[in-house]
């Protein structure tokens, strides 16, 4: 176990490490950022010298090591833009993003699995169809479009939530579900092939034949071991909503989440930013990868960790 | 049944069963939106599509920040929202001693929010702050010509500039006064939550979530009806479009012309940016005048008007300067479009279907990308034949303002241009001006540029820029474009003129 945690981590470190060397060369590479941020009509000498301010006419070396330097004191410098320390202005929409993208896996989960299981139970049935048939409309659907579409009917004419905003419960409710519709498709899909797939294994056969109640070889038995996948799945979304998949949401809702800032910071060309936010990000992903990777015990304890 | 019918029914179905999945989602327990209901309404609630970025007005050059702290901050000097004229704000007076030295006479008895008086200091303070290169400020270039500033008395200042400045009066209303004392006292409270002179105060700034400013009832000028500003960014234009029909806010800014039928109330202002396109009249096949002219002609700025902007937006008046900036040329109008006109201006030259390079970005401003293909379009159907090279927004830059200066410009590029400081020289010295950041235009005009922008005298600057202009018309730098129009969606209740600088003074607002 403890081996397994020092190489993950080691690979983690390359992993992130990998990310913030090629996320540095990366925006470097996009043109020079004093031209968004001084006003169109700014002068040749004002770019110049801001340029210089910035430290942008080093060479690319010297840059990569000024800045391997800082990051290794835990320093991303200070965001251009913001005029604060990248690192905080990074993390601060984290903790509602992840919310949010906890809130809508939740949701799906809570869908998907029933919807999953029942048409594995009863596959080509009626139930399966409609299942598979929303199930690709919900990965179908482009969620800015759903989203605005739910805020035309719950707000505009039923008057039931806000139309965005943050404050309480019912200002999460449009936002969670928009958001919750793909994986709810995707997850559906994943646990009815995982379920049909331990559904033919033998152990099953040998489980219905002993006399099990049909609920307990499905939840118990069957579903116990789809859930190594079905988590996975749903770590995956997860991660991905908290890479910036919410962005499409967090703009048609208005609300302050990860997305928005990394689309802002791009915009704006403001380096440090865009460092520590993917930086946060990638740290974010592989601790949600060492997390699912734990929890695979749980579900089957023949899973040993070298 | 047919297995076709089978297939529909099953994907009707399914959107049933999404659907209501979806209603079961919602949970049934809803509560109503918050109504204003109360008979006297004394709060306003304000759209603005982005979070500001900072609150220091001397660090950034952002809109949503502009919309806060305007409330908030006062210059010197300010301008009349309908005239465009200049008028006394934190000055009473300002007056020319010398070519370089301007006096400022300053409005006594009047406090900061923090209750500090407003004095000499203040405004000495904000002048060497910005100015100082090492403070980085985004927005120096509207002050380049401040050599320093000297305190004389309590409430007299003397601005000493590099050489003789005209504008001095405009770059006033754009120079906010920041407070010493808490400045000094905490440097970074600025970012968050300045206190100025002006009619609001910022209450609080919940991250990512609001800001709210408190009437300020020890202000020296007229008192605002308006209590509280409660400010909410967001961003989808639809979104701020639902929640302005909602109720859920009273005033949202940039909203677009589609949603304008769906409003319950919108007020328009010319905005201060046109759209144009820059040719090389230095080399190239655009290097002869009678080809710019020839596409002066052919584009026919009326049906983009039209068409992309349903008519919320005016053609350029021949210059892209407004009636309000000082150097507009009243006797230029736009070139008519006249097709047959550009085709014989082609052929007289000796167009032979050479290509032009069209530069252009999107999603900058408002149906940018679609506004650059029209007009491509429009100069093909003339005859020219056009390459479109469509950049990201950062690379386009670079070709608008190249880092070295000796770079071949593109044929044509598509940019807008917002004049800051409401004077011609701020166009004729970046676009024209051979020295100018985005120039690519021969020599010819940079003497009596530069005599203007120096010339202190303003009916003879004035005559100098309507000759710039008459010369910029018959030997075209760029084609005129268009203004688009700002159209701000309120409710009902809410009485409020857009400013012709566009700035959103909630102290001009009210309710019914």
């Amino acid at each position: 176990m403890a081996t397994y945690l020092l190489k993950t981590l080691l690979k983690a470190l390359v992993v992130v490490l990998g990310v913030s060397l090629l996320v540095f060369v990366l925006t470097r590479s996009i043109g020079n950022p004093v031209n968004t941020m001084l006003p169109l009509g700014a002068s040749m000498a004002e770019r110049a010298r801001l340029t210089h301010q910035l430290g942008l006419d080093k060479p690319l070396l010297a840059q990569l090591g000024d800045y391997v330097v800082g990051v290794a004191q835990g320093n991303f410098g200070e965001s251009w833009w913001q005029q604060e320390s990248a690192l905080t202005v990074a993390l601060r929409p984290l903790p509602f993003t992840i919310e949010l993208s906890g809130i809508a896996v939740v949701i799906s989960l809570v869908f998907a699995i029933p919807l999953g299981i029942l048409s594995a139970l009863k596959p080509r049935s009626l139930l399966d169809k409609v299942a598979s048939t929303s199930s690709m409309l919900g990965i179908c659907v482009p969620n800015f479009w759903l989203g605005l579409i739910l805020i035309l009917i719950f707000s505009n004419l039923l008057h039931w939530f806000p139309t965005s905003g943050t404050g309480g419960w019912q200002y999460w409710v449009l936002p969670s579900v928009t958001l919750a519709v793909l994986p709810l498709g995707r997850i559906t899909q994943i646990v009815r092939t995982a379920m049909l797939e331990q559904l033919r294994e033998l152990y099953i056969v040998t489980a219905r034949s002993k006399g099990l109640p049909e609920f307990w070889v499905v939840t118990r038995h069957a579903l116990k071991n789809a859930g190594v996948q079905i988590v996975t799945m749903s770590g995956w979304e997860l991660g991905r909503m908290i890479a910036g998949y919410t962005i499409a949401i967090e703009a048609v809702f208005g609300l302050p989440g990860i997305g928005s800032l990394i689309v802002d910071a791009i915009g704006q060309q403001d380096f440090p930013l865009i460092q520590a936010i993917t930086f946060v990000i990638a740290i974010c992903i592989v601790f949600l990868n060492i997390l699912i990777d734990l929890s695979y015990p749980l579900f089957n304890p023949r899973v040993k960790f070298k | 049944m047919n297995k076709r019918l089978k297939s529909v029914s099953i994907v009707l179905l399914s959107l049933v069963v999404s659907t209501s999945l979806l209603l079961s989602g919602c949970g049934s327990a809803a509560p109503n939106t918050p109504q204003s209901t109360a008979t006297k309404k004394d709060t306003i609630a304000i759209a603005i599509p982005s979070e500001p970025s900072t609150m220091d007005v001397q660090f950034a050059d952002d809109g949503n920040m502009r919309a806060v702290t305007d409330n908030v901050i006062e210059s010197l000097l300010t301008l009349d929202g309908k005239t465009m004229k200049v008028i006394p704000a934190l000055a009473t007076e300002v007056s020319r001693i010398d070519n370089t030295t301007w006096d400022i006479k300053l409005r006594p008895n009047v406090t900061f929010q923090n209750g500090n008086p407003f004095t000499a200091d203040d405004v000495v303070y904000s002048i060497k702050r910005i100015i100082d290169p090492n403070f980085k400020s985004n927005i120096a270039g509207f002050f380049a010509t401040f050599k320093d500033a000297q305190k004389i008395g309590d409430l007299e200042v003397h601005i000493i500039t590099t050489g003789p400045d005209p504008s001095m009066p405009t770059r006033l209303t754009l120079l906010d006064i920041l407070n010493q004392k808490e400045m000094l006292a905490s440097p970074d409270k600025i970012k968050t939550a300045v206190s100025g002179t002006g009619p609001y105060k910022i209450a609080s700034w919940m991250k990512g979530q609001r800001i709210v400013l408190e009437r300020n009832d020890n202000y020296w000028g007229t008192k605002p009806a308006i209590k509280t500003v409660n400010y909410r960014f967001i961003e989808e234009d639809a979104t701020r479009a639902a929640a302005l029909r909602n109720g859920e806010i009273d005033f949202a800014t940039n909203m677009l012309p589609e949603y304008v039928s769906t409003l319950p109330q919108i007020q328009t202002a010319e905005g201060l940016e046109f759209s144009l396109v820059r040719m090389n009249a230095v080399s190239g096949v655009m290097k002869d005048q009678k080809i710019r002219q020839a596409a002066s002609y052919a584009i026919n700025w009326d049906a983009i008007s039209k068409s992309l902007y349903q008519g919320y937006a005016s053609i350029a008046p021949g210059q892209v300067l407004k009636p309000s900036y000082f150097g507009f040329n009243k006797n230029l109008k736009a070139y008519p479009f006249d097709l047959a006109k550009a085709k014989q201006l082609l052929a007289e030259a000796g167009y032979k279907g050479e290509t032009i390079t069209f530069v252009g970005e999107q999603g900058r401003w408002l149906k940018d990308g679609e506004q650059e293909q029209a007009i491509a379009q429009m100069l093909r159907d003339a005859g020219f034949k056009v390459d479109v090279k469509m950049l990201a927004f950062s690379q386009w830059l670079g070709v608008l303002f190249p880092q070295d200066p000796t770079s071949t410009p593109p044929d044509m590029i598509f940019t807008f241009h917002s004049n800051d400081i409401y004077d011609a020289d701020r166009t004729y010295s970046t676009y024209v001006l051979t020295t100018g950041s985005a120039s690519s235009y021969p020599k010819t005009l940079d003497a009596q540029i530069i005599a203007a922008r120096t010339e202190l005298d303003t009916t003879k600057r004035q005559q100098e820029y309507e000759a710039i202009s008459q010369t910029l018309y018959d030997n075209p730098a760029w084609l005129n474009g268009i203004n688009i129009k700002d159209i701000d969606g309120m409710g009902k209740d809410v009485v409020y003129q857009p400013r012709e600088d566009m700035r959103l003074k909630v102290s001009e607002m009210s309710f019914k």
